[in-house]
């Protein structure tokens, strides 16, 4: 009873403390990419700092949905959170649900949000939302592809077991199948984490924003909320990936000496994988949003690829 | 002492797998590009994991010609033919994107169903009794062969029909290799100036047609009928 109350408070704590500091990572990666000096890494922490301290504003004619968003949407990245492998194999809530219970978490997340975009009656808000949709509706099955690719190969749609699989098999990740699913998982993260190619996280100013279009009524402690939710599903998606694919260094339990190594391990794929979404972002453009649904395609294509050489490999 | 052929063989085909899904990769990607240079670029990079497959079947099969044709599809396929396209894209200054008939996400998923029924007509090739290299490489070959032609079918202007050709080609020599482990050499020394050749012919009547018609929009040789 005891460890699994460690186990879930030490993911609690890893998900809450590391998700600003992936973020502000990659953003001081990329500003020396650029040779810019940029903020520093703590710089996420500091910012959620300050927004819970402010005031907020609410729209008039914002309902309860308004009101209850941020909440919806922190709890539900948190409890997806809980639910994958990120130090250990063995999940803290793996007992809840497998994957598809991961996606759909984040997709109610997704769902909510789009929902207080439209609340509001603001025309940016709407615009976000369709946007959203439309992105996330493109993504969706191309990602659950990909996911019933490695499920496949597992036995099992439990993150559990199909991290505890891929720890078992030398050099499973170079066979073409989970090479596609790879491809196609990592496409539909930069779709779904609002990075480069598809979105900018950087900017409000910009008459292509997704992401931030939705968000941009609310003020203190809700936006703060959103932001660190929307910090923790990327990292979650990060996890899931790394750990899904390349799971070097995970942990069969929690306890003793292995939890600091399987900490070590996942700080340094994590930091891996932030410097591969670097350099996508420094040495891409923006692509116009009617060409996301190309990218989109691809991703979707490798992903049945993926599914289909499962059985003819 | 007697597993050791067989591991090597496995690793072998493991290569060869993941090879010949990476050219699977490229030629997808071909078709979603919209950049002539980085569609040649992209080529070229399939013809180098071409290369690579050539030369492992050389060394797990023991079939040292295969080494020949590797080098050539290095020297031919990936320096020669790519340069002298880039230099023609230079030369006719194109800055225009692609403009496929069909839409690119459409092609994308048209070409993934091709894969599919590449793997459909490989299966009936394959014997699971006779160990060999890359049983899936032929699959991978049909694929990129019909992948090439609809992409011909899907082009418009003239210089990117050839780099269609020219990547359905690469199909006909993956076949060739994963089938036979290697045609005799004069045959595929003959193959490779053949390649060089075209290229080099298509990019003149390419250059003419563009020339004449001040357009390499193909639709418009039509005008020749008179």
């Amino acid at each position: 009873m005891i460890e699994r109350l460690i186990e879930n408070a030490t993911q609690l704590f890893l998900l809450l403390a590391l998700a600003p500091l992936v973020t502000g990572v990659i953003r001081t990666l990329k500003a020396r990419l650029q040779t810019r000096r940029g903020p520093g890494i703590l710089q996420p922490y500091r910012d959620l700092n300050k927004l819970f301290r402010k005031g907020m504003v609410v729209p008039d004619t914002a309902s309860w949905i308004f009101a209850a968003t941020p909440w919806v949407v922190f709890f539900s990245t948190i409890l997806a959170g809980l639910m994958i492998p990120m130090v250990a194999a063995k999940a803290p809530l793996g007992l809840f649900g497998g994957v598809l219970a991961v996606i759909y978490l984040l997709g109610l997340g997704r769902f909510f949000l789009a929902l207080s975009g439209l609340d509001t009656g603001s025309s940016f808000g709407g615009l976000g939302s369709s946007r959203e949709m439309t992105i996330s509706a493109l993504a969706e099955p191309a990602m659950m592809l990909a996911i019933f690719t490695v499920a496949i190969g597992a036995g099992s749609t439990g993150l559990t077991e199909i991290a505890g699989a891929a720890i078992g098999q030398n050099w499973r990740f170079l066979a073409p199948a989970q090479m596609f699913a790879f491809a196609a998982l990592a496409l539909v993260l930069i779709a779904e984490t609002g990075r480069i190619p598809v979105d900018n996280p950087d900017t409000h100013l910009e008459l292509t924003m997704i992401h931030e279009a939705m968000i941009l009524e609310y003020s203190g402690p809700c936006l703060a909320l959103v932001e660190w939710a929307a910090s923790i599903k990327q990292l979650v998606l990060m996890t899931l990936l790394i750990n899904c694919f390349w799971p070097f260094g995970l942990q069969p339990t929690w306890f003793g000496f292995g939890a600091a190594v399987g900490i070590g391990w996942l700080l340094a794929k994590l930091l891996l994988l932030s410097c591969a979404i670097v350099l996508l972002e420094t040495v891409n453009a923006k692509m116009r949003l009617f060409r996301v649904p190309e990218l989109l395609a691809v991703a979707f294509t490798l992903g049945s690829l993926a599914l289909i050489s499962t059985f003819l490999f | 002492m007697l597993m050791k052929p067989f591991l090597d063989m496995q690793l072998g085909d493991r290569i060869v797998t993941l090879m010949a899904a990476l050219v699977l990769v490229l030629q997808i990607a071909m078709v979603a590009q919209r950049w002539i240079v980085i569609h040649i670029r992209i080529f070229a990079a399939q013809s180098f994991f071409l290369a690579v497959i050539a030369a492992t079947i050389a060394w797990f099969n023991h079939a040292p010609h295969l080494y020949v044709a590797a080098a050539l599809t290095v020297v031919v396929k990936v320096i020669l033919v790519p340069l002298l396209f880039e230099r023609l894209v230079v030369r006719m200054e194109i800055h225009e994107e692609i403009e496929p008939i069909v839409n690119a996400p459409l092609s994308v998923l048209i070409s993934g169903g091709l894969t599919l029924v590449g793997y459909v007509v490989a299966e009936s090739f394959y014997r699971p009794d006779e160990p060999g290299l890359g049983h899936n490489a032929l699959a991978v070959a049909i694929s990129l062969f019909l992948i090439g032609f609809f992409t011909m079918i899907n082009r418009r202007k003239a210089l990117t029909q050839v780099l269609a050709l020219l990547s359905l080609e690469n199909g006909l020599f993956l076949a060739a290799i994963s089938l036979t482990y290697g045609m005799p050499l004069i045959v595929e020394l003959g193959v490779f100036f053949d390649v060089l050749v075209a290229a080099m012919v298509l990019g003149i009547l390419v250059y003419r047609i563009r020339e004449t018609f001040e357009s390499m929009d193909v639709s418009r040789l039509r005008r020749l009928r008179g």
